[in-house]
């Protein structure tokens, strides 16, 4: 092993004697990779939102994604690529973020009996980042991993098809209300623990963010939820054609 | 005006009955058990809980410990748990509560001695020696010259958080203390902030992040504004953390 | 039953007892510091008001100096101080605060150019100069000549007890609290150290040390009302007072502040009057201008607060379950005003009252009582600190009566005490610890720690009818209408009388808890006898004092008697079983006075019973001067009335657009 390791162990210093410079590091990357996760939701449900304005729509952007403007017909691996590389950004979160989780029952039980006594909102909506966390460890992973492996298999019928036919649709509800809680909620407790929006009046300007913010969740929720009802219905209608891809002029 | 001065005396004679529970408990003593003991008593006009208990231990039971020294709000002893809120119980006046019934526990995190005493003062002073909270300056200061100027804003800027009374509420309301006991709490933190920005001290941003630079620090926080809501003095908390975690992280950066 | 030595011991971590602590810890000697409460808890925390010290920065302050101060404290103290002392302290006063900025207080400063202000209900313009921009601002506070008062807003003592606190704590001078000191270890006239009481476990320890410093605050709770803290029992001097040898000063000198909130106690500053609050009664009449046609509310402190009493004595004050008091009214003030001037008083009322006294009307108004405020007697100690009579016993602050104050202390005064003392006293103490070898006495402190033990036993074996609290209730009832703000010759025969029964009484009670712990009956049981003998020396001092001066007046006797009583009264406790003190008196020397007695310059020009001396000693300073010719203040200061400073505190004060500085 690494004798700098072994010492900075030892002493908590690092080989200039100083405080180690990983916690700062590690809170930053936190708050960068949570940003991060954040933007790439807001799009994400916005492009798959697509499905409200038609199949045609939402075929389009598929292939849009897929590059279909330099390959022939869309290269599905292009998916695969920015899945993989959302999920390492998404598992890099993750094992950062879980440093904060209540590391034993002991601990949880006592902020749980806090929490309960306190009745304050911000530390009510920890304990939401934190389930919402913890379960996207395993939707998120559920729902990244199917778009690595079957990256093709996105599309109007595609789609809805695993939504509808494959009983998807229960863990995207929740894989729904958990992401849009959690980013929410992370984007105003960004905003709060970097100051950024402090201003002369950081107390009205606090106010002002948490509104923002929840109506933004609510609008989210309204989306995504409109858009996966319209998955189940058009899996609904397409179930005797299970597996049958989408293209152009397609019989409704 | 006669009018209005009668009613001033009739609202002084209907007083009304309030009850108030007090976590009880001696961990000095082999037969104590913990428990709630509750006491009713005739509310008078413009009651604090000062009032309420100076009164129950004069009157109903001697034994009950509580601390208040200056029952004005600015020396911080009497925090306490009220109704689940860290408050200052010189400060809260019993008709606030409109139902009557007030419950009263010690302040959580702090050793508790007896009753509704905790010791905020062994680990007040702890902080401020881990902090160091004090002025680091090479300069020697003649005191019959004049003093160092200091801009009227940048006086008042350090003021604002010089008004801390290490009340311990920040602490008592913020979870991250509840389950991680190292944690140093938003009085640390703002006490750091305090320094950083008096032009007296010469400490530089790596000096801070040795005495904060890490998890029972700055990057403990996780931003759940107890602390803010709850401190007595309206302490600008939430800024200057934010203020603290922006230096040390572009000092980590840079360094 | 442990015993822990030390070189140095502080009893008290106030402002005073802190900065004594620093004193002595930076001349290397090992030191500790006990207190009631945390140390930053102590009352000092409390002042809000500002500390004076003749900085002249301001531009309302200009052409401020030592001897300006030094005037107004003499003044202040109805000729009643110790001049050598106010000169030593207003010297020193500028390098504390300075000392004071060093050390992070931040103080308010001067911004440059044109400010508003409101004087006596006037608006006016004042323009700060340029070359005063961020230095310490200092404002307007009673019987001032300049406006001296430095302050951070409104929590100065808060900033400087921190600051000092702080410093005590780098500089690892042990702090220990929740300890109270409740008996002085003494061989003959020599202190060896205090036993002190663990306020957790009740657990009984002899601190001993080489010197040790009392600095225990003032003794305002054996009033009923008083703006003081709830620990501002007087334990301290209590216990000096206990030994029998060590001696009390002035302990009928006790200042009362005519606007603090009922019931609570809290200050309500005068500001409220000055820019223009009036005084009303429970019909709603603003009764000043009938007693005091020409100033009003705005007459002095002692003044406005005697006539309340007077007024409430008529039957006019307002019946409450806390008893009478009165309004005050600064609705009148309109709404804007007050939320732009006097946001502390609306706050203070919001919070404790539930009245915005900004609303019109009688919903607005405050009730107010003038209540026990500050003590200006206590341990007597000479110029350096130490006790008269007992040797290595020194005391510093409000517990002392090193006098500073005399009878009547000007706002301000004693905030910049405490450190002042702090600075000076704490040098000679440091001497004295450094120069003082311990030596053992092992069966002297063994035998005190036992005594105090077996006392304390003794009291949970008490098996009577009386309980403490109400004798305490009685007590703090009897001093609040008997030795109040009024005195006559048959309330205060009354009070000291009914004091001694009380005294007596504090041995026939019953004590239910017999724990020898955490036991807060057992805490007032061994703390009221103790405020009872500072009462009777307040009641008896009065009696005694048939006089009028400063805060101290007797409505039978309403003349300063110069000719008689230009002395100071001296206060001991003889033996163990007495119920009243012994009185004696010091004399306070015209001949060395650097300002002789004279007119205060308010109340009637003839209630004044001069001295012979006085015209004395006036030619004699005239004379002087002319001899001397054309030199600077400092030469002459120091042909009337030599002092001395150690450390360097009487290197001149630098001021801007001063020559000489
Ligand atoms: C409401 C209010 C406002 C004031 N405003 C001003 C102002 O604006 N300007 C001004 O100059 N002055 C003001 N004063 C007066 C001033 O605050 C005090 O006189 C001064 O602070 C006293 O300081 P000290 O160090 O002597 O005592 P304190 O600060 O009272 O300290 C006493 C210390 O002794 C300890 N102690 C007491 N008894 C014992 C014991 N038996 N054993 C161990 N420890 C003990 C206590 O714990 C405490 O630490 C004000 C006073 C009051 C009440
Ligand atoms: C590059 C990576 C990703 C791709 C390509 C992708 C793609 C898709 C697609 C195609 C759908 C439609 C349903 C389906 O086909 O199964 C979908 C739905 C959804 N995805 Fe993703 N996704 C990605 C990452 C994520 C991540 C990281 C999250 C959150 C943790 C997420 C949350 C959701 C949710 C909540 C839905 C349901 C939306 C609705 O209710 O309308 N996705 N995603
Ligand atoms: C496995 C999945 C995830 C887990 C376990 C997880 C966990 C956490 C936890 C515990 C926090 C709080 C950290 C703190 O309080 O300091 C957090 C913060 C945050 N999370 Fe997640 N998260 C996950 C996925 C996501 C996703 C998919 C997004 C975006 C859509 C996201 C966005 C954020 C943001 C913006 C923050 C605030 C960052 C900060 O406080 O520094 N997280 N996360
Ligand atoms: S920051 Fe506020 S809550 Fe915390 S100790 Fe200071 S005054 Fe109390
Ligand atoms: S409540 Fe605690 S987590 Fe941070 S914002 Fe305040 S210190
Ligand atoms: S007793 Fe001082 S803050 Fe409440």
């Amino acid at each position: 092993m690494n004798k700098a390791e072994i010492y900075e162990f030892l002493t908590s210093r690092n080989k200039q004697k100083k405080k180690s410079r990983t916690p700062a590091r590690l809170d930053a990357i936190q708050s960068a990779t949570g940003a991060i996760l954040a933007l790439f939701i807001v799009f994400h449900l916005i492009f798959e939102s697509s499905i409200l304005l038609g199949k045609e729509a939402m075929y389009r952007l598929t292939k849009f994604f897929e590059a279909d403007f330099i390959f022939e017909g869309g290269e599905p691996l292009i998916i695969s690529a920015l899945a993989f590389v959302v999920f390492v950004v998404f598992v890099l979160h993750a094992l950062i973020a879980m440093r904060k989780f209540p590391a034993s029952y002991r601990e949880y039980r006592r902020y749980q009996t806090h929490r309960h006594l306190l009745v304050h909102n911000d530390t009510n909506l920890w304990f939401i980042q934190i389930t919402t966390g913890f379960m996207m460890f395993f939707l998120g992973s559920i729902h990244l991993y199917t778009m690595m492996m079957q990256p093709s298999k996105i599309g109007p019928f595609a789609s809805a098809d695993r939504i509808f036919s494959d009983g998807m649709w229960p863990m995207y509800l929740m894989l729904l209300v958990s992401v849009v809680l959690h980013a929410g909620i992370g984007v105003y407790r960004l905003i709060i623990k970097w100051g950024v929006f402090d201003g002369v009046q950081p107390q009205q300007n606090r106010l002002l963010a948490k509104k923002i913010i929840k109506w933004l969740i609510v609008f989210y929720l309204a989306l995504g939820a409109v858009s996966l009802v319209t998955y189940i219905k058009i899996g609904y209608e397409h179930q005797e054609h299970y597996g049958e891809r989408y293209h152009k002029g397609v019989k409704e | 005006m006669g009018d209005a001065l009668n009613q001033k005396e009739n609202q002084e004679q209907t007083f009304r009955t309030i009850e108030i529970s007090v976590f009880r408990y001696n961990p000095y003593s082999k037969h104590s058990k913990p428990r709630f003991e509750t006491y009713s008593l005739s509310e008078t006009p413009s009651m604090t809980l000062y009032i309420a208990l100076s009164k129950i231990w004069a009157t109903m039971d001697h034994h009950v410990s509580f601390d208040f020294v200056c029952r004005a709000g600015i020396c911080g002893s009497c925090a306490m748990v009220i109704n689940g809120k860290p408050r200052l119980a010189c400060k809260t006046r019993t008709e606030e509560f409109l139902d009557g019934k007030i419950t009263l526990m010690p302040l959580p995190t702090f050793k508790h001695i007896k009753d509704l005493q905790v010791d905020t003062g062994s680990w007040m002073n702890a902080m401020s020696q881990k902090v160091e909270s004090w002025i680091h300056t090479k300069e020697k200061t003649d005191i019959s010259k004049i003093e160092k100027r200091v801009e009227p804003d940048v006086a008042q800027a350090v003021f604002e958080l010089d008004r801390c009374i290490e009340c311990g509420i920040c602490l008592a309301s913020c979870s991250t203390r509840i389950m991680r006991e190292s944690f140093i709490g938003a009085v640390g933190l703002s006490r750091v902030a305090r320094f950083a920005i008096d032009p007296h001290d010469e400490r530089t941003d790596a000096d801070y992040y040795e005495l904060v630079g890490d998890d029972d620090g700055i990057f403990g926080c996780m931003s759940l504004m107890g602390c803010e809501d709850h401190c007595p003095k309206e302490l600008p908390l939430q800024t200057k953390i934010a203020y603290m975690r922006r230096k040390l992280v572009s000092q980590a950066i840079k360094s | 039953m442990k015993i822990i030595y030390t070189d140095a011991l502080i009893v008290g971590g106030g402002l005073a007892g802190l900065r004594s602590a620093i004193a002595v810890r930076d001349k290397g000697l090992e030191t500790i510091v006990l207190s009631m409460v945390p140390v930053k808890r102590s009352h000092s925390a409390a002042a809000q008001g500002g500390m004076q010290a003749s900085l002249g920065n301001a531009t309302k302050g200009e052409g401020d100096n030592e001897d300006v101060h030094f005037a107004d404290t003499v003044k202040g103290s109805d000729w009643g101080c110790d001049q050598e002392v106010a000169r030593m302290f207003v010297t020193t006063a500028p390098k504390a605060i300075r000392e004071l900025a060093s050390w992070g207080v931040p103080w308010t400063r001067i911004k440059k150019g044109d400010r508003e202000v409101i004087i006596n209900g006037q608006k006016e313009t004042i323009t700060e100069r340029d070359e005063a921009h961020g230095l310490i601002n200092a404002r307007d506070f009673g019987g001032t000549k300049k406006w001296r008062t430095c302050y951070t807003a409104d929590a100065t003592g808060h900033t400087m007890l921190y600051a000092v606190a702080n410093e005590a704590l780098k500089r690892n001078i042990e702090i220990r609290d929740r300890k109270e000191a409740i008996s002085i270890i003494h061989e003959g006239d020599r202190c060896l150290g205090v036993v002190v009481r663990d306020l957790i476990s009740g657990e009984l320890c002899a601190y001993v040390a080489k010197g040790t410093m009392i600095a225990t605050g003032g003794y305002g709770r054996i009033y009923k009302q008083s703006t003081n803290a709830i620990i501002c029992k007087g334990i301290g001097t209590a216990m000096a007072l206990q030994t029998g040898i060590v001696q009390l000063g002035n302990m009928e000198a006790v200042q009362f502040h005519p606007t603090p909130i009922v019931p609570s106690g809290i200050l309500l500053t005068e500001g409220c009057r000055g820019d223009g609050g009036v005084l009303r009664d429970k019909d709603g009449y603003r009764f000043m201008p009938d007693y005091e046609p020409e100033k009003k509310e705005l007459a002095s402190r002692d003044v406005v607060s005697r006539r309340m009493v007077e007024h409430i004595r008529k039957g006019k004050g307002v019946s409450s379950p806390y008893g009478d008091h009165l309004w005050l009214d600064i609705s009148i003030l309109g709404r804007e005003h007050i939320e732009k001037n006097l946001r502390d008083i609306q706050d203070i009322s919001i919070t404790f009252n539930g009245i915005d006294p900004a609303d019109e009307g009688s919903k607005g108004w405050m009730p107010v009582l003038p209540m026990q405020h500050y003590s200006m007697g206590g341990i007597r100690v000479k110029p350096t600190g130490e006790s008269t009579t007992m040797r290595g016993l020194f005391s510093a602050g409000e517990a002392a009566c090193w006098d500073l104050h005399g009878f009547n202390r000007l706002g301000g005064n004693s905030v910049s005490e405490a450190v002042v003392a702090g600075m000076i006293v704490g040098e000679y103490f440091a001497d004295y610890c450094k120069n003082t070898h311990l030596q053992s006495h092992t069966e002297t402190i063994q035998n005190a720690l036992e005594g105090q033990y077996e006392y304390l036993k003794t009291i949970l074996t008490y098996n009577g009818s009386h309980n403490i609290f109400a004798i305490k209730e009685q007590m703090r009832n009897v001093m609040q209408e008997k030795v109040g703000i009024f005195r006559n010759g048959k309330d205060l025969n009354e009070a000291v009388v009914e004091l001694e029964i009380l005294l007596k009484q504090t041995r026939e009670i019953t004590v239910n808890d017999k724990s020898m712990g955490n036991n807060p009956e057992l805490n007032e049981a061994y703390r009221v006898p103790m405020m009872l003998k500072l009462a009777l020396c307040v009641a008896k001092g009065a009696l005694e004092r048939t006089e009028s001066r400063g805060a101290h007046y007797r409505e039978d006797f309403p003349k300063r008697d110069d000719a008689n009583w230009l002395k100071r009264t001296i206060a001991t406790w003889q033996n163990h079983e007495d119920t009243v003190p012994t009185l004696s008196y010091e004399e306070i020397s015209i001949d060395t006075m650097e300002l002789p007695p004279a007119f205060r310059g308010y109340g009637r020009k003839d209630a004044l019973i001069p001295h012979p001396f006085t015209q004395n000693r006036e030619t004699q300073i005239e004379k002087l001067k002319e001899q001397m010719g054309d030199v600077d203040r400092f030469e002459i200061q120091e042909a009337l009335m030599p002092f001395e400073l150690p450390n360097g505190y009487k290197d001149k004060n630098e001021r801007i657009g001063e020559k000489n500085g």
